[in-house]
């Protein structure tokens, strides 16, 4: 048995032990990133589901004696940046895409905090049962929106824990950007106190 | 730089874990009823009445609806600490998430209707929300915490429909309902059961090779026979205990909500 047969077993073996457990690490990486990005779709969902409710709240607050004009024009400006955002899971590895995505979100976000201040100063409006209902959608959307986000983030730092773990974190590297570490959703100002809207 | 990075990685779970914990202490176990009431806010006789309606409920159409009073959710946000404990339960059936708490804190002065993904369509947050202000917080106010949950029930039940014996004169499609999906939770459990026995005995099989072919390491002769036979055993009991549970109280059925409902005040 020569030397360089057995040197040609031993590199086989490493070969073989190696490429197994890239192979494994892969495909665990692959499962966390599919999880992470189907939370992604759901949190994409609650945003397009508040989006949705824009066009009939702004309707409903127009039908209102002079209501101020501008609150409900910068609702309907908000919500059409928000339309303009591309969707994707790529979103959550990519972070200029996901500040563009949070900033034009939560601007939205605050324009319909200015215009459910504006209300209470028409008490008509605020009384009307319509109204009592969007306001109520409003709010469950709002509540659906925090909650996909912070499973979002519980995704994303079970993906991240992984992937920046030992040894993991070099097989992720051979992999260029495909497996970037995720972004997390960070506290809205304010968001400890949902939206503060009396019934 | 790559320490630094584990580091911190390690302080963010440490951090989560304690989080997490802190979570865990404030939002209760699954309640063993389908009406609890920790605060003392509704009388006994109510608790049972609506208790045993609710159960009979889950037995018809198979729908899981909670009450559920306590005094408060304390510095938590209501709907923060609502949807957690909704998580947590498992309320509804697995798969079709047709499960919805209705929750007091009376001295939150809260009323929270949390609805499951399988009910977000018959449900709708507005619908829950005039239930709350147009039923249940008034008479909460007027005085009559009795009524109120329980008129909250009923206008519930009627949305969702499929009452065994529906007292008001709404017509609700019950014939949509399959009343044979409660069956299959038996069935299922039995399966499960027969599954971890075949699994566990193949593994422990495998566990009892292992001392022959290296040597009588862990202990040899008799004991993996005992062991198994006492794995077996303690399976059977405990699966005969969480059969014995589900019959008699409330238990999950694996559903889940993504913070559906509506909150309202009085």
């Amino acid at each position: 048995m020569s030397r360089a047969l057995i040197a040609l077993g031993v590199l086989v073996i490493v070969v073989v032990v190696v490429g197994v457990s890239v192979a494994r690490t892969y495909n665990r990486l692959v499962t966390l990133d599919q999880a992470v990005q189907s939370q992604w779709a759901q949190v994409e969902t609650a945003y397009q589901r508040r989006a949705d409710l824009i066009p009939n709240l702004v309707a409903t607050v127009k039908g209102a004696a002079n209501f101020e004009k501008s609150t409900y024009v910068a609702v309907a400006e908000a919500r059409s940046r928000v339309g303009q955002l591309s969707t994707g899971s790529s979103t959550p590895n990519d972070a200029a895409a996901f500040a563009k995505f949070t900033s034009a979100q939560d601007s939205l976000s605050s324009a319909l905090s200015r215009l459910l201040v504006v209300v209470e100063r028409y008490p008509d409006l605020k009384a009307s049962q319509n109204f009592a209902d969007l306001q109520a959608q409003l709010e469950g959307t709002e509540n659906r929106i925090s909650v996909e986000r912070m499973r979002f983030n519980d995704a994303a730092q079970a993906f991240n824990t992984t992937r920046d773990s030992f040894p993991t974190v070099f097989v992720a590297g051979l992999f260029g950007t495909r497996f970037n570490e995720k972004i997390y959703f960070q506290a809205q100002p304010g968001a400890a106190t949902a939206p503060a809207v009396k019934l | 730089m790559k320490a630094l990075r584990w580091a911190l990685a390690f302080l963010l779970l440490v951090g989560l874990a304690i989080a997490a914990n802190a979570a865990e202490v404030a939002i209760p176990p699954a309640p063993n009823a389908w009406v609890t009431d920790t605060a003392g806010f509704l009388t006994p006789e109510t608790v049972d009445a609506l208790d045993a309606r609710l159960r009979a409920y889950q037995a018809t159409t198979g729908h899981q609806i909670l009450v559920y009073v306590t005094a408060t959710t304390g510095s938590t946000p209501t709907e923060d600490w609502t949807e957690r404990a909704f998580a947590r339960w498992k309320v509804g059936r697995k798969g079709i998430d047709d499960g919805l708490v209705m929750f007091v804190f009376p001295n939150d002065r809260k009323v929270r209707i949390e609805v499951g993904y399988g009910l977000e369509q018959t449900v709708p947050d507005a619908i829950a929300s005039r239930i709350i202000r147009n039923t249940v917080a008034p008479k909460i106010h007027d005085g009559q915490p009795d009524q109120a949950v329980v008129s909250g029930v009923d206008e519930i039940l009627a949305v969702i429909g499929g009452e065994a014996a529906p007292a008001p004169a709404v017509a609700t499609p019950a014939a949509a309902y399959d009343e044979g999906d409660s069956d299959q939770s038996p069935w299922a459990v039995l399966a499960g059961v027969l599954i971890a026995l075949l699994i566990s005995g193949g593994v422990l099989w495998l566990i009892s090779k292992i001392p022959d072919v290296k040597g009588t390491y862990i202990s040899g002769g008799n004991s993996s026979g005992w062991g198994s036979a006492f794995a077996i055993g303690g399976m059977l009991i405990g699966g005969a205990l969480s059969g014995g549970g589900s019959g008699g109280g409330f238990s999950g059925g694996g559903g889940a909500g993504g913070g559906g409902g509506a909150t309202g005040s009085w």
